[in-house]
């Protein structure tokens, strides 16, 4: 039966609230590795040892393999300590609501983000960055800096401030907002060093 | 889900990150990929994602770019590709650390792997498997993006056999991989420029993807 409808954040959440109440062991030692397995042998995944697939049934298998899996499974709450419940239909009727073109950055540096098929000409976008590494205060701007000022860069993506006015940006306290703060002004400061204001970030 | 929940009802642009991890609860390289189409739907369909972010680390090594690594996030990435529209990203945390040519050459496995297995954005590079302070560069970044445009439109077979040799090349570093240098000991805090020593240790990487097949 088609989906009424795409699934949004807030039905979600409704099904999560509501979901059947699984102890999070369980769910790892069990349900998934059980699924997963069971998904591989019905759907006969095998890499054959390439690390890209040059069989296009496989790759399809494997979609279809995927598909079943979250149906079959459900996906985990670890906070709630339940799992939801999600119809084949509703995932291919969610997905069609994602977008196939995003555009990141502004002026003459922003991008377009499309979908690329196979291994087209077409390059991907580039996001430069410490990707989430510990980064000091100190050098924070420069380290950024050399990333923007890279031609082959694109779009940047941040470090983590190690401190912030010599104090740990420790979790859940203000000094952590403060951290995130500063961290998107010296990476906006980067962007405008190298003459590349409108950078995606 | 609340901060989902503001972002998506002010339609800001949404990456959705999750690392499976290889050698975990899933299983094998098979299971591995399994979940993470899964868990990539799910992103979109339960999550109202825009672009998704992968990331398959290997749990002995902490990283993306050993050869089971690469095989689940291609693998993945070809599936979702070839039945779907959705916009596919992937992340780095390579072993070795900036200023190595283990470090570049990590980073050009990788994308050539996301570029020619259909991905739309690469994001890196946490060098020294991200957890070690001040120990990555743009001059990675450079690496990635050079090695993507070099690997784009390349046949895949012939991109296969490239990373058979190009994975070999660093597998045997990563019980001792090279720890490489901060970024203010490989490049000129003032001008923001690379050190002579890593311009060469870059020259000395592309030469050896060149002598790969992969003409940077």
């Amino acid at each position: 039966m088609v989906a009424p409808r795409a699934l949004d954040i807030y039905e979600s959440f409704d099904r999560f609230a509501s979901g059947k109440k699984v102890r999070e062991d369980t769910w790892d030692y069990v349900t998934v590795p059980t699924n997963a397995l069971a998904m591989k042998e019905k759907y006969n995944i095998d890499f054959d040892n390439k690390i890209i697939p040059e069989d296009d049934d496989l790759a399809d298998r494997l979609f279809l393999a995927g598909i079943e899996m979250l149906a079959c499974t459900g996906f985990y709450n670890t906070n709630l300590g339940r799992a939801l419940s999600i119809s084949e239909e509703e995932i291919l009727e969610g997905i069609k609501k994602a977008p196939n073109k995003i555009k990141m950055g502004r002026g003459n540096e922003r991008v377009a983000c499309k979908t690329r098929k196979g291994n087209s000409k077409r390059k991907p976008i580039i996001q430069g960055g410490p990707t989430g590494a510990p980064v000091s205060e100190e050098i924070f701007p420069h380290m950024m800096q050399s990333y923007a000022q890279e031609a082959a860069v694109d779009t940047l993506v941040s470090g983590v401030l190690n401190t912030v006015s010599g104090r740990p940006a420790t979790t859940n306290t203000p000094w952590e907002i403060r951290a995130t703060l500063a961290e998107i002004r010296y990476v906006r400061e980067a962007c405008s060093m190298v003459g590349r204001p409108g950078m995606g970030i | 889900m609340n901060m989902i929940a503001g972002w998506a009802t002010a339609n800001d642009i949404i990456m959705m990150e999750q690392m499976p991890i290889f050698g975990g609860y899933s299983g094998g390289v098979e299971e591995t990929a399994i979940c993470d189409v899964a868990t990539m739907l799910a992103s979109f369909a339960l999550f109202d994602c825009d672009i998704h972010l992968d990331g398959p680390i290997h749990i002995r090594w902490g990283t993306t770019t050993t050869r089971e690594t690469l095989q689940i996030a291609a693998h993945a990435a070809a599936a979702l590709d070839r039945n779907t529209d959705l916009l596919l990203a992937n992340q780095y945390y390579t072993l070795a650390g900036p200023c190595t040519e283990m470090c570049l050459l990590e980073v050009a496995a990788q994308a050539i792997t996301d570029t020619a297995s259909g991905r739309e954005l690469i994001s890196g590079s946490a060098s020294s498997k991200g957890v070690v302070k001040d120990r990555t560069t743009g001059m990675e970044a450079r690496m990635m993006g050079e090695a993507a445009a070099a690997a784009a439109g390349m046949e895949i077979q012939e991109i296969n056999r490239i990373l058979d040799n190009l994975v070999s090349s660093y597998r045997g570093y990563y019980s001792k991989p090279p720890a490489g240098k901060r970024f203010q000991d490989c490049y000129d805090i003032k001008e923001i420029r690379p050190t002579d020593e890593y311009l060469d240790i870059y020259d000395k990487a592309l030469k050896a993807l060149i002598n790969y097949g992969v003409y940077v």
